[in-house]
């Protein structure tokens, strides 16, 4: 592991085992509902450039009654209990469901920090059950990029620390692509259950899944679209003080150093220095990083809108030409 | 004297009690007996000072009683606080004792205390005894009273040599408290011990003089104002403990007798006075009057109730004539208002007086002024202002005030008036007319205020308000005769009638006119009822109103007796429906403006015709009307307060007693109440009516505001409820049927806003209950077809107006106005099919798809707005100030870049907007605006706000081209006055030309006006 982690990208693709995905989608219908999220730990190895996922676990619901419930601890047992019955039991990372796509926050990227700052390979698996109940799986995986865990890493979330680190909403997340395998014998089965269903072609394929979806994101996004305005008259005010100030500070200095020359020529001592940045104490600057992850929701948002429309415009094509055809 | 003040606790011992009872009587007791010592003029010289004298010496020999008191008792803590309390009187007398010297009985207690100090400080088992405040005190005051004596050693040592003849002269001291102390025990055999003995100590001057206390307390006041307050507490004291069983008889005897003495003695000093030069046989006769006098207060005490003493007001044979009485009413009246007079009493004598002149048929004239005196002596009794008459008092007045009346009426010689001088009265001769001095008008205001008083503390809900209320009756009884009395002429000054005109419109307006509303009906009232047809013969409320207001309009020249009859003349319009005049009224006013430069009282009376006003409306179907007249009101959320009617308890930390006890003064009686739920009920379905609709409408405005915040709340409430039960209260109703009504499902509503528990609670409490209601159903139909169609017209591509009119079973004409009016206010799209009655729609509408994109679409707006202020700001900062020159290029660069990206949502802008598809006349704005890229902005501006915000942001720009233009050459300048332009406007060009004018960075200045505008500009749309 400690010759790995020198390496620039630990992971360049993640081969998630059938189980884990089954396992997911059956922690949220039996547990999430609504806006709620659920999560949960992966377990897999890391072979050459490759993060396999072989198995997961979920975390378990508590409500704020049994606040002494030490998740570390159940964890740790948990486990334990698998390596006895022969699990890959090295954590990897762990997964998380969202509403809409919108998953982007700060506690995600805490999380996801301390993960990936004790294990270097880890991943947060997202899941989009809205999205996969529409007929497509929706399940992305993303780490930090190295840029951003140096930011973190310094918890310096200044406009200039940002600057200098150079990064920008599109930076902070990189997205890890995704093989889902399952071992053969599994595919035989599925063969042959292929072979035996007797479920009529139902798929909906030309349906357009009404507004209801678009509408959902469009709320979500004009809610970000309203946070950001407010982060951005934040920093406006900021700013305004901040060149207030500057300038009552330059100010204050040409008065200090007339004065001087004045009791130059007049043969006195000059004033002693003080300290300016006592006098002058520096507003509060707002913490820039809520805005990028702001800014990044936001792009992720629009990615879904785009994806979104572009399919059902493929789809509105793909009808006017069947018309067309029959007609 | 301030002793008990400083004391003033519960916990005050008996013996302090008993020392306030003793301290009152006092100086009513010297009374007496100093009226039989003054026999000359020399003795009138020196009163004053040696009043002052006695006053001060009098409270410090009280001061050393309660001392000696504790002495014996061994109270050391009670010692050292008199002691203090001493020391503070001594300095205050100090005058006094730099003329006179140190009183020996001071010295003497300044002796003593010392000497029993030391004896205890020597007892040290007693000392070891004492509880540890006593023992605390003992030190203390051993301390001060050894610093203090230093002062007076050698009155000290001499007093020491010759005990004996200090003490002589404080026997006589003591005798005085004795005799004053025994009176009060309320025993009637110590009480003709004590007259005897006054009667005996009568000789000795010093004495004499005590009794001026009461009589100099005017002069004295001045200087000591606790006295004043002591004098009140004192009284109120008495007059409570008058109505103590048991001990109330013996102390009313007690009392009475005492006055009608002093009465007795104090005129036939006067007389003495008077009549010394005349004749020595008059003086025997009046010793005789003296002497049996005192017989009497020795003798049986049945004698002095009722008239007996009253008789004796003159002595015998006295002629009783004019002049005469006068001097005693004078006299009678000179007590009023001071300490220990009792006013109980001297309503008494003033009634004997006014039977004494009537035996003696002095005429009318003396009769009117002494009746004058009696009512405002009962007005008197109470000297707190908001403690109200008592019932009997009450009764007393109005008599009084109706013999009054009586007498004036029936002899119209008489002249009363304010102005007539006291010493221009005539009372006397018969042959000219009377002139006496007085306004009866103010009397009978007095009354009103007493009545109103009466009410307010009276419980609303007790029988004794109802048979107080009966009194009204009379009330206005009185008033309608003053005012027929001052009507007449030369009785009555038109200010005067005025004033009681407004007295009686005050009394009328709140008053529903039922006899005038059957009337108005028709005949079957008439049928029901034929006493109550002939009952009702009398004017109208209305016209009486009418011709009083009128009069007010005219004459008055004060202008709060004017707003107050307009405003109630208001009121009463309509109380009694007749809302075009009560509105026209109102507006004609111009009250609105300047109400809140008014009085408290008459802001009441706003605010109250204000509700009715608004309750009119309602009830003749004015919505909007009465929405409006009541939000005032109803969104402070304090209506209780404003009306009047009640104070808020979550006040109470904010003001302290005295307010209170002004806002409680100003709280409207009960009768004249306006139902709180009643003016709620009719707010909150106003609102309904307004808003369902309207929020129907504007589903998907982001910038849609609210109409009435306080339904809004009511909804919010309803929404947050767990458990939807049937609704209970008034407002659950109101909620249930607002919801209903969403759905546009009259029927429901209808249900909820109309029914039993509603009709109990609010909608029986109309006069026209019938008419009301049959109004909001009408409209609960029209606007459940409003909403529907709002809410619905996406669904439908076409609909029969037939269906409307079935659903909401409305008239197929009315389905058709509202439809109608709704297509030519451009709410609804759509168009009629006149063939086949059909509303077909046309579809316009953006679906919530769609609105949401255009919402969307506007918040980016604001975000590209907000963004491009930070690249202002630096731009301003950087470029306008620090560097300049060097920047200029990249800032041009950006000044593209941005007008770039500004062009192109803009543009966007534009095509939704085009899309907005509002109709013909958009779709020719929409072309107008394609014209250009500036007038696009103002386009946008114009047609749905939404613009504003572009307006905005080029006026930022121009802020920022304005400063930056000026300082960063004229060749860019130039360039960008053509953006300028394409902003919108010279004016906001120039604004920001002015903000970046000054040196500190031009797009600074500019940027601070931009940035305000738009916030607030965002801020209002949030809200």
């Amino acid at each position: 592991m400690a010759s790995r982690a020198t390496l620039d990208s630990p992971v360049k693709q993640i081969q998630i085992e059938g189980l884990v995905v089954l396992k997911m989608i059956k922690h949220y219908q039996e547990e999430g509902q609504g806006t709620e999220v659920v999560q949960g730990v992966l377990l897999g190895l890391v072979v050459e450039d490759r993060l396999e996922i072989t198995n997961c676990f979920p975390f378990p619901q508590h409500t704020e009654d049994d606040a002494d419930f030490d998740e570390v601890q159940y964890q740790m047992e948990m486990m334990r209990s698998l390596r006895h019955v022969n699990i890959d039991h090295l954590h990897v990372g762990w997964y998380q469901s969202t509403y809409y796509g919108s998953f982007v926050s700060r506690a995600l990227l805490d999380s996801q920090f301390s993960y990936q700052h004790a294990i270097e390979e880890s991943v947060v698996l997202i899941y989009d059950p809205i999205k996969t109940a529409q007929g497509s799986l929706s399940l992305k995986a993303y780490r930090l990029t190295p840029k951003l865990m140096e930011i973190c890493k310094e918890k310096d979330f200044s406009a200039e620390g940002l600057k200098k680190a150079m990064i920008g909403f599109e930076h902070m997340f990189e997205e890890v692509p995704i093989v889902i395998k399952n071992s053969h014998l599994i595919n035989v089965l599925m063969w042959e259950l292929e072979e035996k269903s007797t479920v009529a072609d139902k798929h909906e394929l030309l349906n357009l899944s009404s507004s209801n979806h678009l509408e959902k994101s469009l709320q979500l996004l004009m809610d970000r679209v309203d946070d950001m305005s407010q982060d951005i008259v934040k920093y406006n005010t900021y700013s305004r003080n901040l060149s207030k100030q500057q300038q009552q500070k330059h100010q204050y200095t040409q008065r200090r150093q007339q004065e001087n020359a004045q009791r130059q020529t007049r043969g006195e001592p000059p004033l002693p220095e003080e300290d300016i940045s006592k006098m002058f104490k520096p507003p509060q600057p707002p913490p820039r990083m809520d805005t990028l992850l702001i800014a990044g929701q936001i792009n992720n948002y629009c990615q879904n809108v785009k994806e979104f429309t572009s399919q059902n415009l493929g789809k509105l094509f793909l009808a006017e030409a069947l018309q067309g055809h029959n007609s | 004297m301030s002793r008990f003040f400083a004391t003033g606790s519960d916990s005050e011992s008996e013996e302090s009690s008993s020392a306030d009872e003793i301290t009152p009587k006092a100086p009513g007791t010297t009374f007496t007996k100093q009226s039989l010592l003054l026999s000359d003029d020399e003795e009138d010289t020196k009163r004053v000072v040696r009043s002052a004298k006695d006053k001060r010496f009098e409270e410090l020999t009280n001061l050393i009683k309660t001392i000696r008191n504790a002495m014996k008792i061994r109270d050391m803590s009670k010692c050292l606080e008199e002691f203090e309390q001493l020391c503070r009187a001594f300095l205050k007398s100090k005058t006094i004792v730099d003329k006179e010297g140190v009183p020996p009985f001071y010295i003497r207690i300044l002796a003593d205390l010392e000497d029993y100090l030391n004896q205890l400080w020597e007892d040290k088992e007693g000392k070891k005894k004492m509880n540890k405040n006593n023992a605390k005190a003992l030190s203390t005051l051993r301390q001060k009273i050894r610093k203090y004596n230093r002062d007076y050693e050698t009155e000290i040592a001499s007093y020491k040599e010759n005990p004996m003849a200090s003490a002589d002269e404080e026997e006589e001291k003591d005798e005085v408290e004795s005799g004053s102390s025994s009176d009060s025990d309320d025993e009637p055999a110590d009480a003709k011990s004590f007259l005897k003995k006054k009667s005996a100590t009568e000789a000795p001057p010093p004495n004499a003089s005590k009794f001026l206390k009461g009589a100099a307390d005017e002069e004295s006041s001045s200087s000591d104002g606790d006295n004043e307050d002591w004098d009140s507490d004192t009284s109120e004291s008495d007059s409570g403990s008058e109505d103590e069983t048991g001990r109330s008889t013996s102390m009313a005897v007690n009392f009475l007798k005492k006055t009608s003495s002093e009465g007795d003695r104090h005129t036939s000093e006067k007389k003495k006075e008077e009549r010394k030069k005349r004749h020595k046989r008059k003086e025997r006769i009046e010793e005789e009057a003296e002497e049996e006098a005192q017989e009497e207060g020795e003798g049986e005490w049945e004698k002095v109730k009722g008239g007996v003493p009253l008789v004796k007001m003159f002595a015998k044979g006295t002629e009783i004539n004019t002049t005469v009485v006068v001097k005693k009413l004078n006299e009678i009246l000179q007590a009023r208002g001071k300490k220990g007079t009792d006013r109980a009493a001297q309503i008494e004598l003033l009634h004997a007086l006014a039977n004494i002149s009537n035996e003696n048929n002095l005429g009318e004239g003396i009769l009117v002024k002494i009746k004058f005196n009696i009512i405002a002596s009962l007005y008197d009794y109470n000297p707190n202002l908001a403690a109200f008459m008592k019932a009997d008092m009450w009764k007393k007045c109005l008599d009084c005030i109706d013999e009054l009346l009586d007498i004036l009426f029936n002899n119209d010689k008489i002249f009363i008036g304010e102005n007539i001088a006291e010493d221009s009265e005539n009372l006397a001769s018969d042959s000219q007319e009377y002139r006496v001095r007085g306004c009866i008008l103010t009397l009978v205001e007095r009354m009103d205020e007493e009545f109103t008083k009466i009410m307010q503390n009276t419980d609303p809900h007790s029988q004794e308000y109802v048979d107080n209320l009966k009194d009204e009756g009379r009330v206005c009884g009185i008033i309608d005769r003053l005012m027929a009395y001052l009507e007449m002429e030369t009785k009555g000054s038109t200010e005067e009638v005025c004033r009681v005109y407004l007295r009686r419109i005050m009394h009328t307006y709140y008053k529903f006119d039922y006899k005038a509303h059957r009337r108005a009906l028709g005949l079957q009232g008439e049928t029901k009822s034929e006493q109550d047809a002939e009952e009702s013969e009398g004017e109208d409320s209305a016209f009486i109103m009418d011709r009083l207001c009128k009069y007010i309009y005219a004459k008055d020249r004060t202008d709060r007796i004017r707003t107050c009859a307009i405003l109630c003349h208001i009121y009463h319009h309509a109380l009694h429906s007749r809302w075009y005049q009560a509105r026209d009224l109102m507006l004609m006013s111009h009250l609105q403006d300047n109400i809140q430069h008014a009085d408290p009282p008459v802001q009441i009376l706003y605010n109250r015709t204000m509700v009715q006003l608004g309750i009119c409306a309602f009830r003749q179907g004015m919505i909007k009307d009465a929405h409006n007249a009541l939000l005032d009101i109803q969104s402070s959320g304090r209506a209780k307060e404003l009306l009047g009617q009640g104070l808020l308890m979550r006040n109470m930390q904010e003001r302290n007693a005295e307010q209170e006890k002004i806002e409680k003064r100003r709280q409207v009686p009960f009768h004249m109440h306006i139902n709180l739920e009643l003016l709620e009920c009719v707010y909150l379905v106003s609102a309904m009516l307004l808003e369902i609709p309207y929020m129907a409408a504007h589903e998907f405005d982001a910038r849609r505001r609210m109409i009435s915040k306080q339904f809004h709340h009511q909804l919010r409430v309803g929404e947050r409820q767990p458990l939807l039960g049937p609704p209970e209260s008034m407002r659950e109703h109101v909620v249930a049927a607002s919801k209903a009504m969403k759905m546009g499902d009259w029927r429901t509503c209808h249900s909820f806003i109309i029914n039993e528990k509603m009709n109990s609670k609010v909608w029986d409490l109309f006069p026209e209950t019938q008419c009301v209601r049959e109004m909001l159903v009408r409209k609960i139909q029209e606007e459940s077809l409003r909403t529907y169609l709002f809410t619905y017209s996406s669904v439908y591509d076409s609909i029969s107006m037939e269906t409307l009119k079935e659903m909401f079973e409305l008239e197929l004409p009315t389905v058709h106005s509202i439809i109608s009016k709704m297509i030519i206010n451009e709410e609804l799209m759509a168009s009629l099919d006149q063939p086949t009655q059909t509303v077909v729609m046309h579809r316009t509408e953006p679906t919530s798809l769609q609105n949401m994109a255009l919402q969307l679409a506007e918040k980016l707006g604001g975000l590209v707005e907000n963004n491009e202020r930070v690249f202002d700001l630096k731009q301003g900062v950087y470029g306008g100030y620090f560097n300049r020159d060097q920047k200029g290029g990249y800032q041009q660069k950006q000044g593209g870049y941005n007008r770039d990206q500004r062009g192109s949502y803009q543009q966007k802008q534009g095509g939704y907007n085009r899309d907005g598809q509002r109709g013909g006349y958009q779709q020719k704005q929409g072309g107008y605006n394609r014209d250009g890229g500036g007038y696009q902005r103002q386009g946008g501006y114009n047609r749905d706000g939404g613009g504003y915000q572009q307006r905005q942001g080029g006026y930022n720009r121009d802020g920022n081209r304005g400063g930056g233009g000026g300082y960063q050459g004229q060749n860019r300048g130039g360039y960008q006055g053509g953006g300028g332009y394409q902003g919108g406007g010279g004016y906001q060009g120039g604004g920001g030309y002015q903000g970046g004018g000054g040196y500190q960075g031009g797009g600074g200045g500019g940027y601070r006006g931009g940035y305000k505008g738009g916030y607030q500009n965002q801020d209002r749309r949030d809200y």
